[in-house]
């Protein structure tokens, strides 16, 4: 019964194992296609503050008509484009974020439905090939949590700049950088390669 | 079972709700992975999920406080032991909704984001959460503006716990700041307050009175005062009230301690000054807020000079609070036991437009500080909460607190030793007592440390004796007695007689009878070089001695301290200033408004039902209210008239040398550590020392002592009688340097002006006096040059009448 239990749930986190770093690719990829747009972002901030400090009609340019309104509608049309390119990415991210989440609460769903065959001796025990059934759902939940945090982080980085705060803007680059959690990171890549024996022993 | 020592967790846990267990553990609890679990400790409890320790080793706890009892935010639990019965597992049904309040970073964010947003992000932050009802969701590992969730209550509410999942709807109740929160949570624990009932209702009143009723005060024209001054001595406890206060309230408080917000760069300080006040103003909007700035007077400085960095500060801390416009709705308090090194300039209606003085607590206030303070002690009930509260004259608040600590350590002590009983007796706050002085006294000039010295030690003089307990010991003890007959205790006792008699032995014992405080002074303390000081230490040692009231105030030796207008030689000296000094203050106009203390107190009619202590208690406060100056001199025609009127020095009383029983008992005394031969006859002693003084009588033995080891080679071994009588025959009786001199004469002379009607008489004496610069002598006091000196010894020795006759028989 137990050893049936195992097996079955072994199946499943090779299964969630699998997604897990299929999901890591997208994720990597998806936020380097981020990058571009942010530092877009930045720029168009930063024109806007330049735009925000000259009095045009010190300049030669006095003679065009509307010329600031001009410049801050268009300003404001390529700092939308950026947002509306960044949302995508964030839909991309959240349905990675999503993916995994799913992934984890069905392996824990199997767990808990097999929790009374399986004592906590047998979800402990360890071998030289195969971590024990609770490292893996740690590890699971672990990178189910990072996926989670850096998403939200993002999310909220984005949602509260304001076209009002220009510093915010200007700064949102630098702060997007920040997020990056490349020991979290690095942790999946050491749980992918903890579980590689196991990945390759069906 | 083994207990569990609880670790810090671990950094790759922070924010998983994981508890590690050892695997052994789980299984005897029957819980898998991730079991919902509820962790008890001391100050709340912990919401987790049960985990295996990565080593799997049994014995340690590690828990991430993701979902925990509030007082636990502040406080997290280290360096514990659990016992395996804290732990108990906790079914936790899915949630159909939840209720919550959102701590968010800082104000901005709350006013900026739309609650939509919140919403989103919250929801999204609890998802795969385990929460408690009453519980707060930590989130601060998300590294977001919001900071904690609150949990409120949860649906359905047949569980205390409960799982949220994707499906589970947040309902948002409100939205604080961490500060706010913060605030609040500290308001919990506030210790009550004794004796101070009326500031605090009065601080209450301005806090709420805007928020109860602000369409009734802006309908009124009315602005509500805005700044409070709290004035009073250190430890009267000013910073607790307005804690205290605040608490009550539920305002928030902002608080400014003065050398916090001094920098060193120019123009940071004002800076500081500046964003502290944003601080309160942001605060404000969330509720009712209290900008305390404690310790006023090092912020705010009297200015000086012109360009001293403090005079920015200042200007900018009256800007401020001109600036503070109707919309800003929070309170200044502040506290200060310097109010005259503030600036001027605060001191005014608009600034601070009340000021509270908070004086030395009352005997009444006392006892409630007292009770309050020893409701959490286990006090014997034979303590008598009243008898310590007279003790305690003087006392402040604090110095209560660190009496009713030594106590209670005297106990445990006590309790170490092993007689078993918990509880704190009135001996361990008699001990206590001893080591706890006063702290308003601490820097005082006159505070000495007095041997006691009882009554019986002193023989003779019973009437002088009555005379002093009649003053001193009396109305502490029969306050009611005096208040019925209209009696009041006497501003001022003077003793005087020859030196030697033990008037200052007198006072010890007066001192040491009445509980009241003593303070003593002499010339070196009040003396000074700089013109004026010592008029100030005066005026100053006055002051304390009233907030330390019932106290004795000891001059000894008044006549060389306080000068007399009419002798001294420069009209303008420093005698003569200090004696104008002691005049006001022993029967001035009044007190200064920074020496109140408690509400004035008029005794109420007859028919008040009150206890009986209690009436005494109210009799007592009312009776001993003043500082009662105790003067002794040899010299009373030295002292100036205008102090010796009733009202200053309202008694004045002769100490006599001692009578022959007196002078016995004192021979006693004197020859109890002499090993005396058999054949001395004390009783022939003093029948033969008439006259003498106990100083005079103490000299006798000493030399008769020492004539023996002179006569004996130094290996005498007792004294014999023979030796006291031939130093009795070489000292001529009561030593030339107290004959009397004419400085008796000047009571007397004032009774005669009361006893006798014949102005002629009066004249007589005076002109006397006015052509004899050197004192007091009788008008044919020639005459007498031929008679027996003991006849004329023998007049002045007796009592004041006797005098008198004496001074009626030469004319």
């Amino acid at each position: 019964m137990s050893k049936l239990a195992l097996s079955s749930l072994h199946e499943a986190l090779r299964k969630s194992f699998k997604s897990l770093g299929d999901n890591q690719r997208v994720w990597r990829s998806v936020l380097a296609e981020c990058g571009p747009p942010m530092a877009s972002l930045g720029n168009l901030a930063e024109q806007s503050r330049a735009l925000a400090n000259v009095q045009i009609s010190n300049t030669p340019l006095r003679d065009f008509p509307d010329l600031a309104d001009r410049l801050r509608f268009k300003l404001a049309l390529a700092t939308d484009a950026a947002l509306g390119q960044l949302n995508d990415k964030m839909s991309s991210l959240q349905s990675v974020r999503d993916a995994v989440g799913n992934q984890v609460s069905a392996v824990l769903q199997l767990y808990e439905q097999n929790a009374d065959g399986l004592d906590v001796a047998a979800v402990t025990e360890r071998s030289a090939a195969t971590p024990s059934v609770a490292d893996m759902l740690e590890w699971l939940q672990d990178a189910e949590r990072h996926y989670r945090r850096q998403y939200l982080r993002r999310k909220t980085l984005l949602q509260t700049l304001r076209a009002d705060n220009l510093s915010l803007l200007e700064s949102a680059p630098k702060r997007w950088k920040s997020l990056d959690c490349p020991s979290a990171e690095d942790c999946i890549t050491d749980t992918l390669c903890k579980v590689s024996f196991l990945m390759e022993s069906q | 079972m083994t207990s569990l020592r609880l670790l810090s967790v671990d950094p790759s846990d922070r924010g998983s709700q994981r508890c590690r267990l050892g695997p052994g553990l789980m299984s005897e609890l029957g819980l898998s992975l991730g079991s919902p679990l509820l962790v008890s400790v001391p100050g709340g409890s912990c919401l987790c999920t049960a985990w295996p320790r990565s080593d799997l080793a049994e014995g340690f706890l590690q828990m991430d406080l993701k979902s925990s009892s509030p007082g636990l935010i502040s406080q997290p639990p280290t360096h514990l032991h659990l016992a395996p019965g804290h732990l108990t597992p906790l079914p936790c049904p899915k949630l159909k909704g939840v209720k919550i309040t959102v701590v968010v970073q800082s104000f901005d964010f709350k006013k900026h984001t739309p609650s939509r947003l919140v919403h989103e992000l919250v929801k999204d932050m609890l998802k795969g959460v385990h929460v408690h009802e009453k519980h707060v969701v930590n989130l601060e590992d998300f590294d977001t503006e919001i900071r904690y969730v609150v949990i409120e209550s949860i649906n359905p509410d047949s569980a205390s716990a409960g799982f949220i999942t994707s499906k589970t709807g947040v309902e948002i109740a409100g939205i604080q700041t961490v500060r706010h929160y913060r605030s609040g949570l500290q308001d919990q624990n506030t210790v009550s307050l004794g004796g101070l009932e009326e500031v605090s209702a009065s601080l209450r009143e301005m806090l709420q009175l805007p928020l109860l009723y602000p369409g009734t005060l802006s309908s009124l024209g009315v602005s509500c005062p805005r700044g409070v001054l709290l004035v009073g001595p250190p430890g009267v406890g000013k910073t607790l009230l307005v804690r205290r206060v605040v608490g009550e309230v539920g305002a928030s408080l902002v608080v400014v301690r003065g050398p916090e917000v001094v920098g060193s760069r120019p123009g940071e300080s004002e800076e500081a000054l500046r964003a502290v006040f944003q601080r309160a103003r942001s605060a404000a909007e969330e509720g009712p807020c209290v900008l305390f700035l404690d310790e006023l007077d090092s912020l705010c400085p009297r200015r000086t000079g012109s360009s001293t960095p403090e005079n920015r500060l200042v200007a900018q801390l009256l800007t401020l609070m001109d600036g503070m416009n109707r919309s800003d709705r929070f309170l200044i308090v502040g506290a200060t036991n310097r109010p005259d090194s503030l600036d001027p300039a605060l001191r005014r209606p608009g600034r601070f437009d009340r000021e509270v003085v908070i004086g030395a607590p009352t005997l009444q206030q006392r006892k409630a500080i007292l009770s309050v303070l020893c409701a959490r002690l286990p006090v014997c009930p034979t303590v008598d909460m009243a008898e310590l509260a007279q003790r305690t004259s003087g006392y402040v608040g604090a110095d209560l607190s660190a009496l009713c600590r030594e106590a209670a350590m005297s106990a445990i002590r006590e309790n170490s030793k092993g007689s078993g009983e918990q509880a704190v007796r009135m001996k361990h706050f008699q001990e206590a007592l001893k080591l706890v002085r006063p702290s308003c006294l601490r820097s005082s000039l006159g505070r000495t440390e007095l041997s006691p010295v009882s009554w019986e030690r002193i023989g003779g003089l019973d009437e002088v004796k009555l005379k002093l307990r009649q003053s001193i010991e009396w109305p502490m003890r029969f306050p009611e007695a005096f208040v019925r007959l209209g009696l009041s205790r006497p501003r001022g006792v003077l003793l005087y007689g020859p030196p030697g008699c033990a008037k200052t032995t007198l006072v010890r014992a007066a001192a040491t009878s009445s509980h009241s405080a003593f303070l003593s002074v002499s010339g070196a303390d009040l003396y000074s070089p700089y013109v004026g000081d010592s008029e100030k230490a005066l005026a100053q040692l006055f002051r304390q001695a009233r907030a330390c009231a019932p106290c004795v105030l000891f001059l000894d030796e008044i006549d060389s301290l306080i000068g007399s207008r009419s002798s001294s030689q420069t009209p303008n000296g420093v005698h003569t200033r200090l004696l104008s000094v002691l005049l006001n203050e022993m029967d001035g106009v009044g007190l200064k408004t920074l020496e109140r203390r408690g509400t004035e107190k008029i005794l109420q009619p007859e028919g008040a039902e009150e206890s009986h202590t209690q009436e005494q208690l109210d009799c007592q406060e009312v009776c001993n209210k003043d500082v009662m100056v105790v003067a002794a001199t040899n010299r009373p025609d030295c002292l100036d008239s205008a102090l010796l009127r009733p009202g200053r020095l309202d008694h004045l009383i002769y100490v006599p040398p001692p009578d022959q029983q007196a002078r016995l008992a004192i021979l006693k005394v004197c020859t109890h550590s002499m090993p005396v031969d058999a054949d001395v006859c004390l009783e022939d002693l003093a029948t033969k020392t008439t006259l003498y003084s106990g100083a005079d009588l103490e000299n006798l033995c000493k030399e008769a002592a020492l004539l023996a080891l002179q006569e004996e080679n130094m290996e005498a071994s007792v004294i014999k009688h023979t030796y006291f009588l031939q130093k009795l025959c070489l000292s001529t009786c009561l030593s030339p340097r107290t004959a009397p001199n004419a400085a008796y004469i000047r009571p007397a002379h004032r009774m005669l002006r009361r006893e006798t009607p014949s102005s002629s008489l009066r004249q007589q004496v005076f002109e006397n006096n006015n052509n004899n610069k050197n004192g007091w002598i009788f008008p044919n006091a020639e005459k007498e040059k031929g008679a027996d000196p003991s006849d004329r010894l023998h007049g002045f020795c007796c009592s004041r009448s006797h005098l008198c006759c004496l001074l009626l028989s030469i004319y």
